[in-house]
């Protein structure tokens, strides 16, 4: 019937978010996505989603990306609050290890981007607050430091050593156990 | 100090806002490895809001750890659960022996009157003062004192205070006597040790700071057996407390286990005459803990003092010990020293010299393996820390 039908499609209209990234694109995606942003749940909390939500520190190539890792984890999300009740134990444990083989699958692969992609990211993440994507970079650019020398770091990452001699010494003997 | 903002807007280059959330993720010791790297990246990292945020992060436990034979130099160990050495600092003469503190800062001291506070974040020493108050004979004096310390921070003002015994023997009598004197560490070099009143003979070894006042069991002079001119009525699990603020003493506590022991009947008798030797305190959750292991039994009794005012303890933990203790006399001292968030409780075996981590749900204890511990402190501070002002 017509009335029933419009109503659904109004249900699901509510449900959608608009987002609007510093280039003026804008990104429809379900409230279920929006909300693994934390920045994003307290606007929708406080009710001033209408209009769209305007995100001028995020390009729409990295609002894409973040959109892409969002619906992913959305879903498996959803998809965990499903199963737990119409799965015995044993199928249940089976489904979310398929899940999170899955979504590791696809958390290596998107992070399988160029440096400045990963840094602007990252940025995204913190402005956002999505503690899942934000570790998940961050760790990512963590790994690449570890174990390495300052000389390492600079070089790998075109820093300028802008201690003195004298002061570059003095930190590094007072940090002299860190190299033990 | 900030990168300049042209820097911190290029396309793929570590801005302050990524590498404060980058940073956060090392461990501290790697974190002063990399503090070599730039002056933004010293500037972060030794940054106060940057290190609370990092403490708020990396939540597990450091002990302060000195042990029975170490090679060569001597050294202070910070130590984290596993027994992992995190940082080594040297210096801090042989015979120091850590107090069992839980603070940002560790106190070492001798018998023989010595004592430092050590900064274990920047191995920065302050030794106090050796000479006792001045003009008093009493302490100028002194025979072959024998000094025990105790080390706390008055809650209200923040001040870090020492508390001085001397167990002191009487050449005439026999008799020992005990003196005792408080010093505050501030900056000024003039400060001075001042004598404090002494309401009671107290056990100087079982010390322990637990909320700006530090508690005390009764010395042994109060056993009845071992002195037969003593007969005080002080039962062994009295125990007495200083407020490190005012550095008076307050309203001495019935402890919870005496009062319910018959002198009449051979057995209780008998536990009532062990508890002289195997009572320990300690601090768990903010609480005066009275560890009472119970050796024959092989259970360890762990007693919270609830409220203060009405002097009310509650046995929140008894702990199989029979797993791990061969003899109840190798292990009778057994002192509480932390709860994990995990609910574990970590013990420190005070004889043996070994670190306990049981675990109340499963009644499953396991030592942590490292080489005998000599002592042992809890460290609330951060190893990032610069050295204070």
């Amino acid at each position: 019937m017509a009335s029933a039908g419009s109503g659904d499609e109004k249900a699901a209209a509510a449900a959608m978010i608009t987002l609007i990234s510093s280039d003026n694109e804008k990104f429809e995606v379900t409230e279920a996505t929006a909300t693994l942003s934390q920045t994003i749940r307290h606007m929708i909390e406080d009710g001033c989603t209408d209009g769209g939500v305007p995100l001028p520190n995020v390009t729409s190539k990295i609002l894409a990306r973040v959109i892409e890792y969002c619906k992913k984890h959305a879903t498996a999300a959803a998809g965990e609050e499903g199963s737990s009740s119409s799965f015995s134990d044993a199928a249940f444990l089976e489904v979310d290890r398929a899940f999170l083989e899955e979504l590791e699958e696809f958390d290596d692969a998107f992070l399988e981007v160029d440096r400045a992609t990963l840094f602007d990211l990252i940025l995204a993440a913190n402005y956002l607050d999505i503690k899942g994507l934000l570790n998940l970079t961050c760790q990512k650019v963590a790994d690449s430091v570890k174990g390495k020398t300052p000389e390492q770091i600079r070089e790998m990452y075109n820093i300028v050593n802008d201690l003195t001699p004298e002061e570059e010494a003095e930190i590094r003997r007072e940090t002299q156990w860190a190299f033990e | 100090m900030a990168a300049p903002p042209n820097q911190a807007r290029r396309r793929g280059a570590l801005s302050p806002d990524i590498l404060f959330d980058v940073l956060l993720r090392f461990p501290a010791k790697e974190l002063c490895r990399l503090r070599a790297v730039c002056r933004a990246w010293f500037s972060l990292t030794t940054d106060p809001l940057f290190v609370r945020a990092h403490a708020a992060r990396h939540r597990s436990p450091l002990l302060v750890a000195r042990f029975r034979a170490d090679d060569g130099e001597v050294h202070v160990h910070v130590v984290d659960l596993s027994g992992t050495t995190v940082k080594r600092i040297a210096g801090a003469g042989s015979d120091h022996q850590l107090l069992c503190t839980n603070l940002d800062l560790a106190c070492l001291a001798t018998r023989w009157n010595t004592c430092l506070v050590l900064d274990p974040a920047t191995a920065a020493t302050h030794a106090l003062p050796r000479y006792p108050v001045l003009g008093d004979p009493n302490r100028e004096e002194l025979y072959k004192p024998a000094t025990y310390f105790a080390f706390g921070r008055a809650p209200a003002t923040g001040e870090y205070k020492v508390l001085r015994m001397f167990n002191r023997p009487e050449p005439y009598s026999g008799d020992t006597d005990q003196l005792l004197d408080m010093f505050t560490i501030s900056g000024s070099g003039n400060a001075q040790w001042r004598v404090m009143s002494r309401d009671f003979f107290v056990e100087a070894r079982s010390a322990v700071v637990v909320g700006g006042a530090v508690y005390f069991l009764m010395n042994g002079v109060y056993f009845p057996k071992k002195r037969a001119t003593v007969n005080s009525g002080i039962p062994p699990d009295y125990v007495a407390s200083l407020d490190i603020e005012t550095e008076e003493w307050r309203r001495e506590l019935q402890g919870p286990i005496s009062g319910s022991l018959d002198t009449n009947d051979a057995d209780d008798r008998k536990e009532y005459i062990s508890l002289w030797y195997q009572l320990a305190l300690g601090e768990l959750k903010g609480s005066l803990v009275l560890a009472n292991h119970r050796g024959c039994q092989f259970v360890l009794d762990l007693w919270f003092l609830i409220d203060f005012e009405k002097g009310l303890w509650v046995k929140e933990y008894s702990i199989e010990t029979e797993s791990i203790v061969q003899s109840p006399s190798d292990e009778y001292l057994m002192k509480p020293l932390l709860v994990l968030g995990d609910g574990r409780l970590v013990i420190y075996t005070e004889l043996t010299g070994r670190l306990l981590i049981c675990d109340p749900e499963t009644d499953t204890c396991t030592f942590v393996e490292m080489r005998q511990l000599d002592s042992i402190a809890i460290y609330t501070g951060s190893l990032l820390s610069l050295p204070r002002e």
